[in-house]
């Protein structure tokens, strides 16, 4: 198209068109730095992952720059800025710089080093959690968008819920139906190949026009799914299945993750849906293009903009529920600091310490804030309709 | 209509019961047991527990205790294992006290949200609409408890006044004017948190609807004919620019159970989210399972009533 | 434009509408003054909310708490934690002891004897006449009176369950055809009265005693079931320590009901009944018996030597008119419910209990608040306080706050708390130690923790008065072993471990374990590592936990930490015994029965002593502690048993809570003197540290009364 259009010009002996010709990126670096929120935002942004990624470094392995397990006992809630006792303190105890920047704990741990260690672990937590979301989302999403007028057959769906009612007896420990019913299931899934089979060397009967049946449509089994989880209240769902889980980081950014993909769902949906009946769509179509080069080269690129900037939010979402969980005890477990648990252990001693709350809480505000604030900017700079008036 | 009713019933009725057997399905099968069932405690011997484990049913195959528990809750006899009370009056008790603090909640949230928003919109890119835009991220990135926390130790170290629970304790029997307004002020501090993220996210809401609406053609028409500012504002944009709300009001029905858990536990108040948060950590299966019900049933009555209300108000959409 | 101003206005005006209200609020000041019932309101704050208010059904702190105002036992605890009369004016114990001839048995002297003769032999034992023995003349002192009762025939029938997991019991009849038997009445419980009877009747007298020749079973059953049962209808030998309570006479239940031994009786016969499921029900397991004398008159028959029996009628006692069956019944039908599965258990007298404690129940708001009434006809005199108010606030933060505005008078402070508070010249503090202890188990199953020299280093290597110091900001004591450290049961001679890494390293050393070059300990070439787990959700545990790792990291060993949620925690960790070493806390009673904790039959899966602590010379002192009911002779030898639990070292014992008290100064203990004048007293915890002692003559003044300084 460009060399296209290159040559036109040439050819015609046009003028070039007055306004400058960016690309997208450009375009869209030059309207973030005109929202200035939204450029503090990224800003932030960025130096939130810098100091997250600095303090995987520095507070992790054996010998750590800054420590933040050690325990000082003598020197417990002390406020920051506030220089390390060196007589009663043995020098492998010593904080760096003899200083603790941000005070210490009710432990004596100095509370710069778990703000350290936290941002990186909070960070991951967001991260996963909505990695998790957007993946599960765009999986779905894509299927259901691109995939959904495609119906489920009559015989795939008995067949599905044979599959799936026995995997469930056995799970509720009905182990001998279960495995009958799985006995069934492997039956099952020859006797319809070889129908297929036969089938397909020009034997139709109204037996096999039934099996064929086309049922419900993969689109209307993924939105009823999608309706499911909506149900439930997310926030509510996910301090269930973390209060009955046992408590790991790893399941909190899980549950996160899997409480929260339905919306990306809906969103790439209905991205596909509209893209599908694009002219480039259709002409990679006709061309011959396969259906998963067109998904990836083609559709996703255009759809992931918008759902990148909903992850941004959702990110911050993600560290807002963890502090949440932490808040009622069932956050992310020591030994890994989060900005959450930090904030949390920190608010019984808002009296005699209130730096342990609100460093924390403060930092969570920022972060926060910085996440939200590029996300809308993004939101804006990527909606024509918007941009053109701001 | 009438088919599109029953239709989405069904719909409804079938998603009900999924949601049923997952909810059902994720608290049975985690680890652990009800806490009625406390191995640690020395007065409970193993026998006992079996007997514990029996009354509760628990001994028996999860397909049963599925059909004992829709039945008991259907029948109205689901009894909480903690106290042995009905469930469904307890939940009642707590949903009448969470009522309160979620309608003035809303009320907040949305009387609030629309000024703010128009304003926003009509002087957009201000220095209003910016500081607007500002403040409601702000208020959307305060960790909600550490925001209570600060609140409420704010007010009580310089008015010296009780906020926690519903009420003043000790008033004895005060006039009814006066216990009116002692529950109002104990309502303030948890309904204007819990309304703060909605006053951000619908007064963010409402700015980009009237932006839309103002671009449309026929506003622009209004505009050029004359009409005064103010009138194209309130009159042609703000209308169209209210139609997506309506239907919003099904919307946030479910709210009255979600988000509340936090604000409830901080301020003492004896309300579903609370209750709920309990049952979980006590593993009181019961109560857990028909909060999630009723909440799931809120939800579908939510979303039914909002398709109702989008069909009734925008001619466009017959469904 | 009006659309305008009313979007304006009408936010305005509902904002302006919640702010005002504020102006009809008290403060702190305001409260008393506004209204002077204040005064005679007590208002305290809990975290968690009582589940029944039944005492024989509830388990729960904050339904004891209740439970502990609303109703009253026959017995309770004095200031010096022993036992003082309730609802029992008086009480006796002693004992009848049982013994089966054995005709085949040769006693020394006689040779083999009837029924007759050993009686008359007994009666004859003169306790001068024999080489001195003390033990033995105590003994003999101690029989007041010896019966023969005859031999008789009687037929028991047992259900007993077919095979495992099914549902079906067969029936099985036990016929016996019991030889003559000699009762003994004895003065005082004595444990050893076979031991000194076997001296006179001689050695082999008791043990020979074969019960199969006078049991028949049918169907047959398998030989070691047999012997069970055997055991159990024709023991050799019985002791059945008995309890006689005197009941005070004109008390009455809230309703007016008299109190007399029939809800004694009522009530102990709801803790056995099974439909019940009382979490009691192991306490009163050893009872044979509970007759109704007369009104005021309870016998209880226990079945067997134990002590800790006394303690268990601390327990309230519940109305029988109004939970016996005939009402229960009545209830199940009004509710609608099925009358053959409706227990007390369902009965809506758990949420509006009767008792005849100081306080009526009047009021209970869920997660909200208990409100309760003084009693006027408490036997004891009314209480001060007219209302006592329960309520339930789950942050600790703002029970705090609540302190401060007015509207709580007590609530359970944190350390933390302790200290800010002290200084403030409004508030009154009192502390004391609490009936438990924290520690840190190993288990004793696993490498190297079999080894009594490494638990012992791993104890001498915490610094355990910094953690109280620092992390429990003073507020708490060392412990060195597991009685309660109020009572005297416990040892006090014996020295907490120092804390001495050094020391603990040699320990170590010898123990062979050497450090490597990167510094880790080391033996036979395996690092010395290992998981700490405790459960989430105590702040105490979670800072012992990082202490405690830290603390060993210096010694070189590997510590793995694990927070895990309480039900996974017991589950799947302690029940299945599948830990290194975990911190946990026992909170005690008073009695010092530790069978269920260091038994050595109790080291099972599921069962509470997970550590696996097995020592023959503790199992004896155990079993001798619940056996003893001479209070002198149980202190001896709980002391013994301290002494090798302490040089064990099966748990490292870390500390005793304090709980802390804060009141306002202008609450006062109230007496009237005996010439009727009112004297206010300021409120002092008891020996033990319990400052509600006297809670019942506690008042709240208008103003902080000035104690001459001797107060």
């Amino acid at each position: 198209m460009k060399a296209y259009s290159e040559n036109y010009f040439q050819k015609t002996g046009m003028e070039r068109p007055l306004a400058p010709r960016e690309t997208r990126w450009r375009e869209g670096w030059r309207l973030l730095k005109r929202n200035r929120l939204a450029f503090a935002g990224l800003v932030i942004f960025i130096l939130f992952f810098l100091i997250a990624l600095a303090g995987l470094f520095l507070t992790s392995g054996t010998k750590p720059v800054f420590d933040p397990a050690v325990v000082r006992l003598e020197e417990k809630l002390r406020p920051p800025l506030s220089n390390a006792k060196l007589e009663i303190l043995s020098s492998d105890r010593v904080p760096r710089l003899g200083l603790y920047l941000f005070g210490t704990d009710e432990l004596g741990r100095d509370v710069f080093s778990r703000m350290l260690q936290g941002a990186w672990v909070s960070l991951t937590v967001g991260f996963v959690a909505v990695g998790i979301a957007v993946l599960i989302g765009i999986l779905l999403g894509g299927i259901s968008g691109y995939y959904g007028q495609n119906a489920m057959r009559a015989d795939q769906i008995f067949l599905g819920a044979v599959l799936l009612l026995s995997g469930g007896l056995v799970l509720m420990g009905i182990t001998f139906f279960g495995v009958v019913l799985l006995c069934v299931g492997g039956v099952l899934l020859v006797f319809f190949q070889w129908v297929k089979k036969r089938a397909s060397k020009g034997v139709e009967t109204a037996w096999t026009r039934f099996l064929w049946m086309r049922a419900i449509s993969i689109d209307t089994l993924i939105m009823r799914f999608v309706d499911i989880m909506l149900c439930f209240p997310s926030f509510f769902l996910i301090l269930t299945v973390v209060a009955l889980l046992p408590a790991s980081i790893y399941n909190i950014m899980i549950v996160i993750g899997l409480t929260s993909w339905m919306g990306t769902t809906r969103f790439v949906r209905a991205e596909f849906l509209s893209l599908r009946d694009q002219d480039f769509v259709t002409a990679a179509r006709a061309l011959g293009v396969s259906n998963w080069r067109i998904i990836f080269r083609h559709m996703i690129p255009n759809a992931i903009a918008p759902v990148l900037v909903s992850a941004t939010i959702s990110i911050a979402t993600a560290i807002l529920t963890e502090a949440g969980l932490s808040f009622l005890g069932l956050g992310v477990p020591p030994p890994h600091a989060t900005w959450g648990n930090i904030l949390s252990d920190g608010k019984n001693f808002i009296f005699d310490a209130p730096w342990l709350t609100f460093i924390p809480g403060v930092a969570i505000l920022i972060v926060v804030l910085s996440f939200n604030l590029f996300g809308e900017g993004l939101r804006d700079i990527l909606n024509p309709r918007l941009r053109e008036r701001s | 209509m009438l088919s599109f009713i029953a239709r989405n019933s069904i719909q409804k009725v079938i998603t009900l019961f999924f949601v049923s057997v997952i909810s059902f399905l994720v608290i049975y099968l985690a680890p652990g047991e009800p806490s009625q069932v406390d191995p640690l405690n020395p007065k409970f011997t193993p026998e006992m527990v079996e007997r514990f484990r029996q009354q509760f049913h628990l001994d028996q195959p999860l397909y049963v205790q599925y059909a004992f528990f829709y039945g008991d809750l259907f029948t109205g006899k689901t009894v909480s294992w903690k106290d042995n009370q009905p469930v469904l009056k307890k939940v009642w008790e707590r949903f009448k006290n969470s009522l309160w603090l979620f309608v003035v909640g809303t009320l907040l949230t949305w009387t609030l949200s629309f000024p703010i928003g128009i304003r926003s919109a009509i002087f957009r890119g201000g220095m209003y609409d910016r500081s607007a835009t500002f403040f409601s991220y702000l208020l959307i990135s305060i960790p909600g408890f550490f925001f209570a926390y600060v609140l409420i130790i704010l007010v009580v170290t310089t008015l010296h006044v009780p906020v926690i629970d519903m009420e003043t304790f000790g008033l004895g029997d005060p006039p009814w004017y006066r216990w009116i307004m002692d529950r109002v002020w104990h309502l303030l501090l948890p309904s204007l948190l819990g309304a703060t993220g909605g006053i951000a996210v619908l007064s963010r809401y409402v700015r980009s609807q009237m932006m839309e609406v103002e671009s449309q053609d026929y506003v622009r028409t209004a505009r050029a004919k004359g009409v005064p500012e103010e009138q194209v504002h309130y009159k042609h944009a703000l209308r169209n620019a209210l139609l997506p709300f309506v239907t919003m009001f099904g919307l946030i029905l479910p709210g009255l159970i979600g988000g509340s858990v936090i604000i409830e536990s901080i301020f003492a108040w004896p309300g579903m989210g609370r209750m709920a948060y309990e049952a979980i950590l006590a593993r009181d299966y019961p109560i857990v399972l028909t909060v999630n019900f009723i909440s799931a049933v809120l939800v579908l009555i939510g979303t039914f009533i909002s398709d109702v209300l989008y069909m009734v108000v925008d001619p466009r959409i017959r469904l | 434009m009006t659309i305008r101003k009313i979007l304006i206005l009408v936010p305005i005006f509902i904002i302006v509408f919640l702010l005002q209200s504020y102006f009809w609020v008290p403060t702190y000041e305001q409260q008393s003054r506004g209204n002077p019932g204040r005064l005679n309101e007590y208002i305290t704050a809990s975290i968690g909310d009582a589940s029944l208010l039944n005492p024989i059904l509830s388990a729960d702190s904050a339904s004891s708490e209740i439970n502990h105002l609303v109703y009253e036992g026959l017995i309770d605890y004095n200031e010096d934690l022993r036992f003082r009369g309730r609802l029992a004016r008086s009480w006796k114990i002693y004992e009848e002891a049982f013994f089966y001839v054995n005709e085949q048995a040769s006693i020394p002297s006689i040779g083999r004897a009837g029924a007759e003769e050993i009686v008359e032999l007994l009666r004859k034992a003169n306790p001068g006449t024999r080489p001195f023995d003390p033990q033995m003349k105590a003994s003999l002192e101690n029989i007041e009176e010896i019966t023969l009762l005859p031999a008789r025939e009687f037929v028991i029938t047992r259900q007993e369950k077919e095979g495992t997991g099914s549902g079906q019991t067969k029936e099985i009849t036990i016929r016996v055809n019991a030889p003559a038997r000699i009762r003994l009445v004895l003065k005082e419980v004595d444990q050893f009265l076979f031991q000194s009877l076997s001296k006179i009747l001689g050695e082999d007298y008791f043990s020979t005693f074969k019960g199969e020749k006078y049991v028949r079973i049918t169907p047959e059953v398998e030989p070691s079931r047999k012997m069970q049962y055997i055991q159990e209808v024709l023991p050799s030998t019985e002791h059945n320590p008995i309890i006689v309570f005197q009941l005070r006479p004109d008390v009455t239940f809230h309703d007016g009901h008299p109190f007399d031994a029939h809800d004694v009786k009522f009530t102990y016969d709801a803790i056995m009944n099974p439909k019940n499921l009382s979490p009691r029900l192991s306490d009163y397991e050893p009872v044979k018996e509970v007759t109704v004398v007369d009104p005021h008159t309870v016998r209880i028959v226990y079945k067997r030597l134990y002590s800790p029996a006394l303690g268990t009628w601390v327990m309230g006692m519940l109305p029988e008119h109004l939970l016996n069956e005939e009402v229960l019944q009545k209830e199940a039908i009004q509710s609608g419910k099925d009358p053959e599965k409706f227990s007390m258990r369902q009965s809506r007298f758990n949420r509006h209990p009767i008792g005849c404690g100081p306080f009526v129940f009047k009021e209970w708001k869920s997660d909200q608040y208990i409100l309760l009434d003084r009693y006027a006809q408490y036997w004891e005199g009314p209480p001060h306080y007219s209302r006592y108010f329960y309520r339930i606030i789950p942050d600790p933060l703002t029970q705090e706050m609540e302190f401060y505005a007015g509207t709580v008078d007590a609530y359970a402070v944190r350390p933390h708390q302790v200290e800010r508070l002290k200084e403030d010249p409004t508030y009154q503090s009192f502390s004391g130690l609490s009936f438990g202890y924290s520690y840190i188990g190993y288990n004793m199953r696993r490498e190297p923790f079999n080894d009594p020299r490494v638990r012992r280093a791993l104890g001498m290597a915490m610094d355990v008065d910094q953690i109280i110091q620092y992390v429990l900001f003073g507020q708490g004591e060392r412990i060195t072993g597991p009685f309660v450290q109020q009572t005297d049961y416990y040892n006090k001679h014996i020295k907490p471990l120092p804390y001495d890494p050094q020391g603990a390293l040699k320990l170590l050393e010898e123990a062979g374990w050497r450090r490597n070059q990167e510094g880790w300990l080391e033996k036979n070439g395996k690092r010395f590592q290992f998981t700490l787990i405790t459960n989430s959700g105590n702040e105490l545990r979670k800072a012992i936990l990082t202490v405690a790792q830290d603390a060993w990291k210096q010694m070189g060993i590997d510590v793995r930490t694990d927070l895990l949620e309480w039900a996974v925690f017991i589950q799947e960790r302690v029940n299945k015994l599948d830990f290194d070493a975990l911190i946990l806390g026992w909170s005690m009673g008073i009695e010092p029965d530790l069978y269920q904790l260091w038994h050595s039959s109790q080291t099972h899966p599921y069962q509470l002593n997970f550590v696996g602590f097995k020592n023959e010379a503790a199992d004896d002192l155990i079993i001798k502690i619940r056996q003893e009911y001479d209070h002198e002779q149980q202190v001896a030898y709980c002391h013994q048993l301290h002494e090798i639990i302490a040089k064990e070292q099966p748990y490292t014992f870390l500390y005793v809570g304090k709980w802390t008290a804060v009141l306002d100064k202008r609450i006062v203990v109230k007496e009237t003197d005996t010439e009727g004048k009112v004297i206010y007293k300021k409120i002092t915890p008891t020996k033990t540290g319990n400052y509600m002692f006297y809670f019942n003559r506690w008042i709240k003044l208008p103003e902080a009364p000035v104690f001459s300084p001797e107060g």
